[in-house]
């Protein structure tokens, strides 16, 4: 048997999440959110209230079984609706099927198309999505790849992405579900950028670019709509971010000094290569020198922030570097590993500058990592110099990036699986 | 507007099955082995000593087994599967 004691404005994702793992009747206890602001009075009455529920649960003679999800179908259903696109926007908004923006009409004949090219089978399987772990199968990918307005040579990016975020180390369940304003920021590498027509260069973050948008989106709409994280309901963030919506651009090879991420993590530079990262956001890095080590000092006192995920949890930060900046640091003789070490140990945050809370939790959650932490502790911002992301985008400039991640993940990097077709010169 | 009907897909796509299971009765406390995933967050440890000893003293539970798993991580497989072989119930924490 289980119980779940779940804080208040966690009880729906208790309930959501239940119910789409087949168990709509697993008992809740729920106690006052925020719990973790309560006195140890206040706790005790919370313990007290729970333990009865608790106890009544236990009495209940219970035997019903653990129930298929949504009624158990085994094939994509098919909607009827009005031949227009109000009519079909306007059963996409009540479904919560939609990121808030109008959708392409996902037809048989569109998402035939979609995948015709595409080198899979409609019925394959690539993955569980979280936190509905929903079954991810070619066609219900393509589904909401044709929705974003994804051509179709995009869908197999589109599919090593979903991939990508279903990897254990991604943990796409804390990143769908968390408090946290958690996007994933799609990374593409290697000759299907060009292919595709993405945008790695100058505004390569920005609108204009179809590729881009549409692939980030369609991965979002995936997560939504596949993986259940609806707003308010499973997916739980205080406030989200504008990268939930789309987050997606193409590292900037042709301007790199050094080796690109896909290269760099054992890929043949020939190989395209999606590398999925959970993002908290983007922060500008601008400086007008012209020196590496003013910029690397920089770069590290911006990283530095005693409310950054990073640092309590220990996460993976990642710098978007512009390919100006990149030549200037390369210029100086600086490998990537360089830049990483310099930025690792420039960027330590003295343990004193925490709150007394979430210093407890950084203690809790990093010993394994760095032994008893104290006050005069100087925490790194990953567990080691090589866990700072580092990519090489945009165009010409003296902005660079800093992408704060979401702490409890690790990005995942994944080949597209391309066919004759898609391959061919 | 054009009347005739339009055949749309689903974006949920095919709800995932998992293998039907039967829930194990309980029938109350007493003599049962209860266990705990604390889910790391803030103060959800001392609500746990405080069941635990709730559990102990008032409802004749036989012992208390704990996890404390790091925030928003799933628990790993063994961890959970040696929960489940030494405890009868299973209480986990969710939110914060």
């Amino acid at each position: 048997m289980a119980i779940e004691v779940c804080s208040t404005a966690f009880s729906g994702l208790g309930r959501s999440q239940a119910k789409a793992l087949g168990y709509p009747d697993l008992p809740l206890a729920v106690v006052r959110h925020p719990f973790g602001s309560l006195s140890r009075a206040e706790i005790r009455w919370e313990a007290e209230e729970c333990m009865g529920k608790i106890a009544a649960f236990a009495k209940q003679a219970r035997n019903d079984r653990a129930r298929p999800p949504g009624g158990g179908t085994d094939a994509v259903r098919l909607i009827a609706v009005a031949d227009d696109a109000e009519s079909v926007n306007l059963l996409f908004r009540e479904r919560q099927w939609t990121d808030g923006l109008p959708i392409v009409p996902p037809t048989r004949e569109r998402v035939e198309h979609m995948l015709s090219r595409s080198g899979y089978m409609p019925n394959e399987f690539i993955a569980r999505v979280a936190p509905a772990f929903g079954e991810a199968t070619a066609e219900s990918i393509a589904v909401n790849a044709v929705m974003a307005g994804c051509d179709a040579e995009y869908l197999p990016v589109l599919i090593a992405a979903v991939e990508a975020i279903s990897a254990p180390e991604f943990n796409l369940q804390g990143i769908q579900t968390t408090t946290n304003p958690s996007a994933v920021w799609l990374l593409v590498n290697g000759p299907i950028v060009s292919r595709l027509g993405m945008n790695s260069g100058i505004n390569c973050l920005g609108q204009g670019n179809w590729a881009n948008a549409t692939l980030g989106r369609a991965l979002h709409l995936v997560m939504q709509n596949i993986g259940g994280a609806i707003g308010g309901e499973m997916d739980r963030a205080t406030m989200g971010q504008p990268g939930k919506y789309l987050f997606c651009c193409a590292e900037n090879e042709a301007e790199n000094p050094w080796q690109p991420v896909h290269v760099e993590r054992g890929f043949s530079a020939n190989d395209s290569v999606v590398t999925v990262i959970g993002a908290e956001g983007s922060l500008n890095l601008n400086t007008h020198s012209k020196d590496a080590l003013e910029i690397l000092r920089i770069f590290a006192e911006t990283l530095v922030r005693p409310s950054g995920n990073d640092y309590f949890l220990c996460g993976e930060p990642w710098l978007i570097i512009s390919p100006e900046t990149a030549n200037i640091l390369s210029g100086e003789g600086l490998a990537k590993g360089d830049v990483k070490r310099s930025l690792w140990e420039q960027s330590k945050l003295p343990a004193r500058r925490l709150t007394d809370v979430d210093l407890n939790l950084t203690r809790i959650r990093r010993i394994a990592e760095l032994g008893e932490v104290t006050q005069d502790t100087m925490l790194p911002i990953a567990t080691a110099a090589g866990s700072i992301g580092i990519v090489v985008c945009g165009g010409p400039g003296t902005h660079s990036m800093y992408i704060p991640s979401f702490g409890n993940t690790r990005s995942v990097s994944r080949k597209v699986r391309l066919n004759a077709y898609q391959t061919e010169p | 507007m054009a009347n005739e009907s339009m055949r749309v897909l689903d974006p949920i796509g095919v709800p995932s099955v998992r293998p039907q299971q039967l829930r194990k009765v309980l029938s109350g406390l007493e003599g049962k082995v209860i266990g705990f995933i604390d889910n790391g967050k803030p103060n959800f440890h001392y609500l746990v000593d405080d069941l635990e000893e709730l559990l102990m003293q008032k409802y004749g539970v036989s012992s208390v087994v704990r996890h404390r798993k790091r925030g928003s991580v799933p628990v790993g497989d063994a961890a959970i599967k040696s929960m489940v072989d030494q405890c009868d119930a299973i209480i986990t924490g969710s939110g914060d």
